[in-house]
């Protein structure tokens, strides 16, 4: 046991997700000897990150104003549409820097054993957004799970009858792998979405 | 600590620590296995995609205190077409909620087994019956004691053809047996319900649209009644 303003710190520290007891002591030690002004820098920073950010209007990214950088960005084309699973999926796309569409965040995805349905995503919004922002292409970049793929589906069941363009990641090969140790189910998707050279 | 190896159907998997996921399996020989599979998470896992829920895999286990831990796992049925088509996915999801829900640990699950096993298989080939939901939940509810009683009262016992049918007393009732609550179904529907239960998953009578769905409903309610459990899968796929 500590003084009680140290243990209510290596408490809440050990509350974060992959610390545990004895890494929250190391952190809560390190910020106490630290330079003061540097403690009060990153707890500065939770607080601003908590206060200013929220969800953009049109797309679910996480911002700090109404509208996203992204959204708000006139260069991004607004037919093409990608839609993710979660905010942090966005970044991931991004760094790729061979998309220059919009993105729309569902906030998860159907599960159909744990019986999460559409009401719990942002699938109604979508559909609005497909229908007032003049959407010709969406592409459905959720994960290559049991979920991710029902979800997919369910837009394109969705969205198809509206004459627009549904289109889904592809999986397959990690770039620089193996092909002795893919699994037969990726091997087997590569398979059937390879390209005529 | 030893090594032993399984056969089993994966119903559903959650993350677990940074990097692994526990997986949740149906194996005949000892029902629900609760296995840990270490850094499936990372792109470079070797059998990430073997452990996706509705794979028949063959595994081999190292015993751990309380959980297994899954050292190798080959693919014995991966039902890929299954998994493209939104109708026999949401299907899929009821049969493995179902069972997830029934099965225990250390319990042999054979019949259990055999009938998901079965129930995928059809699924797989396609294009999905309207009453294989219906099918599966009657013939599992059989599979772990909870047959519905169709061709008889189930007060007391008089063979014949009923229409009252009362969800507590567990299927259609006589006239001097029937409760308040007895519900009257329509025409035909006991003796639809009855051929179902009676047909094989992939044999399955050919449906009749005026009673599929009530047949649906009166299997959900039954099974729901008595397991006192929603199927959310069930609210998934009727939304």
């Amino acid at each position: 046991m500590f003084e009680p303003p140290i243990q209510r710190l290596v408490d809440e520290l050990a509350r974060l997700p992959g610390i545990g007891r004895k890494s929250a002591q190391r952190l809560a030690f390190h910020l106490l000897n630290t330079e003061e002004a540097d403690a009060l820098r990153l707890a500065d920073a939770i607080v601003e990150m908590r206060r200013s950010v929220r969800l953009c209007s049109r797309c679910f990214n996480v911002t700090a104003d109404e509208e996203c950088a992204i959204c708000r960005d006139p260069r991004r084309d607004p037919s093409i549409l990608c839609v993710v699973e979660r905010a942090q999926d966005i970044p991931v796309i991004e760094r790729t820097g061979t998309f220059s569409g919009r993105y729309h965040v569902l906030g998860g995805a159907m599960n159909p054993i744990a019986g999460i349905g559409v009401e719990e995503l942002r699938m109604r919004e979508l559909v609005g957004r497909v229908e007032t922002e003049h959407v010709a292409e969406v592409i459905v970049a959720t994960n290559p799970t049991l979920e991710g793929d029902t979800t997919a589906m369910y837009i394109s069941r969705l969205l198809k009858p509206a004459g627009v363009r549904v289109t889904r990641l592809a999986s397959g090969l990690p770039v620089g792998g193996d092909l002795d140790y893919a699994d037969e189910v990726t091997l087997g998707r590569a398979l059937d979405g390879r390209k005529e050279l | 600590m030893a090594l032993r190896s399984d056969q089993g159907i994966v119903l559903r998997s959650f993350p677990f620590g940074e990097a692994d996921k526990v997986v949740i399996l149906l194996s005949p020989n000892r029902g629900k296995l609760r296995t840990v599979a270490k850094g499936v998470r990372k792109t470079k896992s070797r059998f990430g995609g073997r452990l996706e829920p509705l794979t028949l895999v063959d595994l081999v286990l190292y015993e751990g205190r309380n959980l297994d831990t899954i050292t190798q796992v080959s693919v014995i049925e991966a039902h890929p077409r299954l998994r493209t088509d939104l109708d026999a996915v949401l299907a899929a999801g009821t049969m493995v909620e179902f069972v997830d829900l029934v099965a225990q640990e250390d319990e042999p699950a054979r019949r259990l087994f055999l009938l998901l096993r079965r129930g995928l298989e059809t699924l797989e080939a396609g294009p999905v019956h309207p009453d294989v939901v219906t099918a599966f939940l009657v013939k599992a509810a059989d599979a772990v004691g909870l047959t519905p009683s169709l061709v008889a009262c189930a007060g007391c016992g008089t063979p014949g053809s009923f229409r009252r049918f009362s969800f507590a007393e567990g299927g259609v009732l006589c006239e001097s047996c029937r409760t308040p609550g007895a519900y009257l179904l329509r025409e035909g529907l006991v003796e639809y319900l009855a051929a179902l239960a009676d047909a094989d998953l992939g044999n399955l009578p050919d449906a009749d649209p005026s009673l599929s769905g009530e047949a649906r409903g009166v299997a959900r309610r039954f099974v729901e009644y008595h397991l006192e459990r929603r199927l959310g899968s069930m609210a998934v796929a009727d939304a």
